[in-house]
């Protein structure tokens, strides 16, 4: 039994939100990626051993869609990592009202990388937790909290998860 | 390389690639290093508040926990029980008054002494230890140790100096300067970079890259090559500050500093730069200070971040870089507001830090596979003696902590 979601929202159209999420990241459309959250959206990484410890330091903290922007111009002109192409694999979505007339999101993920050689690794795994709102050009991130795992992080974060 | 390995430069303007990569080095490091007189970072005061509250840490590989007795003092043990060997403590934080082994329920009290042997004296008359077995020669493996600032340290050596006489009078004002209150803990990271724990020292004691490098903090303000900076060190020079300060700098510099960088880009703006706006916890205009203490932590700021770094090998070509992120503990919401948002300039993630690991794996891969004799070069700031800089164009802090490395190896340096 699916939990009923506030008019106006469209179970499709959250669903496609989140596979967008994963797939403008995926097929290296980052460029589109803060056009997925409102203007003043909250995109956070935690590591599940903070959250655990309730100790509130991020990974990364993102607090308007001008901040997701500039992190997708450092990585495309300015930062240096190491290239490779990622795939999210999802889970586990569940859907709900969240008594604000928005809709609770929750779902597991699982991140691949593969570099230039074609060598793949599983990244990081771990959950989302998500605020989504209606816009008029439809469902949209008003918050997206990914909780890692796996914190101890292979090397570096670059990317958004 | 053993004892009668040869550095190949006096002045240590030379490094040989292979201390990055060969297991023989690797293994001396464990016994020489982190077996020997040098102090090792365990962890912080204030994460071990009430008798029994401990936490999990490493002196080099080696697994230890740091506990708060019942005097309420701290004290350090190998995490191998005396029995079998068995990890004995299982969690990486926690608070028990005493700690049992899994395996066979021998009990130990926060001074390491074992208090439970069950089936000591046998079963039903039959087995059991002999009459010679005695509990009191049976303890843990304890460490020596120390704190300054509320920073413990331990170490297997009975020959070391106390803690505050080994960091220095030229290196503990630092200390004293960021621990002149109380601080509170704000998180962790971790980050397992694929490179050998040394190359991170070189990083972190190098000013050369961090302008050129880290186009993110040069554009914004946070560190310069221009800036008024200054690298120095304690009297052996294996510990090092690098310190900057938004002090004296004119535009015209910074242009003359990157003409012909394409990377600098002085029409470089941030849409939303709202991260840069927090208050100074500190009047004295410092941008960053990033403290070494030999061998194998880094204490530092970075704007208002403040962390403390504890690189833990994990076999030759791995480390855990182990970050303790912390505010003050008297600061305001707003402060500490602003150092979650800062925390986007360090940590794995951080626009700043990331590079520093990416930095860290071009290094091994690039070294892994050069020549046995061929070396880096390290002569930015000069060559011959070894001494403080008020540049941040030098390398002379790495030489520093190479001199002491090589002290501590025991290997024989070549003539000039």
């Amino acid at each position: 039994m699916l939990n009923p979601l506030p008019t106006p929202f469209d179970r499709e159209a959250v669903l496609a939100l989140l596979a967008e999420h994963s797939l403008c990241l995926d097929e290296g459309r980052i460029d589109q990626w803060p056009d997925l959250f409102v203007d003043d959206g909250i995109y956070r990484v935690l590591s599940r051993e903070n959250v655990e410890l309730g100790l509130p330091a991020p990974l990364v903290y993102y607090y308007s869609r001008g901040m997701m922007r500039d992190r997708v111009t450092a990585l495309r002109d300015a930062l240096t990592f190491e290239p490779v192409y990622t795939r999210h694999m999802i889970s586990d979505i569940r859907l709900s009202a969240d008594g604000a007339g928005q809709v609770e999101a929750r779902s597991n993920f699982a991140i691949y990388q593969t570099t230039e050689e074609g060598v793949t690794r599983l990244f990081a795994v771990g959950g989302y937790r998500d605020v989504i709102t209606a816009t008029p050009d439809g469902p949209r991130f008003r918050e997206r909290c990914a909780i890692v795992d796996t914190f101890g992080v292979q090397n570096l974060i670059a990317l958004p998860l | 390389m053993n004892s009668s390995f040869e550095w190949p430069s006096a002045d240590f303007t030379r490094v040989p690639y292979r201390v990055f990569r060969d297991e023989k080095v690797h293994a001396r490091e464990a016994e020489r290093l982190f077996k020997g007189p040098f102090w090792s970072y365990l962890c912080l005061d204030i994460e071990l508040p009430a008798a029994g509250d401990y936490v999990m840490s490493y002196v080099g590989e080696t697994q230890v926990f740091v506990t708060r007795t019942e005097e309420g003092g701290v004290a350090a043990f190998v995490n191998s029980c005396a029995h079998r060997g068995a990890q004995l403590v299982r969690n990486l934080r926690g608070n028990s008054l005493s700690h049992t082994c899994a395996y066979h329920q021998w009990c130990f009290d926060l001074e390491g002494r074992l208090i439970g042997v069950p089936q000591q004296r046998g079963v039903k008359g039959k087995g059991g230890m002999g009459p010679e077995f005695d509990r009191d020669r049976h303890g843990l493996k304890r460490l020596r140790v120390d704190s300054y600032k509320g920073l413990w340290f331990g170490t297997f050596s009975d020959d070391v100096a106390p803690l505050a006489d080994y960091i220095g009078p030229r290196i503990t004002p630092e200390i004293d300067r960021i621990f002149d209150r109380p601080i509170k803990i704000l998180g962790y990271y971790r980050q397992r970079i694929p490179a050998n724990w040394k190359l991170y020292l070189e990083n972190v004691k190098d000013p050369y890259h961090a302008g050129l490098l880290h186009l993110f903090h040069v554009t914004f303000g946070i560190y310069r090559p221009t800036m008024s900076g200054r690298v120095f060190m304690d009297e052996t020079n294996g510990h090092s500050v690098l310190r900057t300060a938004d002090i004296g700098e004119r535009q015209s510099d910074v242009n003359e500093a990157y003409s012909g960088i394409d990377k600098y880009r002085a029409d470089y703006r941030l849409a939303d730069a709202s991260m840069f706006d927090v208050a100074p916890d500190y009047d004295d205009r410092v941008t960053n200070m990033i403290m070494t203490i030999f061998p194998n932590l880094m204490l530092g700021q970075v704007a208002n971040t403040f962390q403390v770094r504890h690189v833990r090998p994990k076999g030759l070509k791995e480390f855990e870089l182990y970050w303790t992120y912390f505010g003050f503990a008297d600061e305001d919401e707003t402060a500490t507001e602003g150092k979650l948002r800062q925390s986007n300039f360090v940590g794995p993630a951080g626009y700043i830090s990331l590079e520093d690991g990416e930095a860290g794996r071009l290094v091994q891969i690039g070294t892994d596979r050069r020549s046995d004799e061929d070396c880096s070069i390290v002569e930015m700031g000069g060559r011959g003696e070894i001494g403080d800089a008020d540049t941040l164009a030098t390398e002379v802090a790495l030489r520093g902590f190479w001199k002491r490395y090589v002290g501590a190896m025991g290997w024989d340096v070549a003539p000039c």
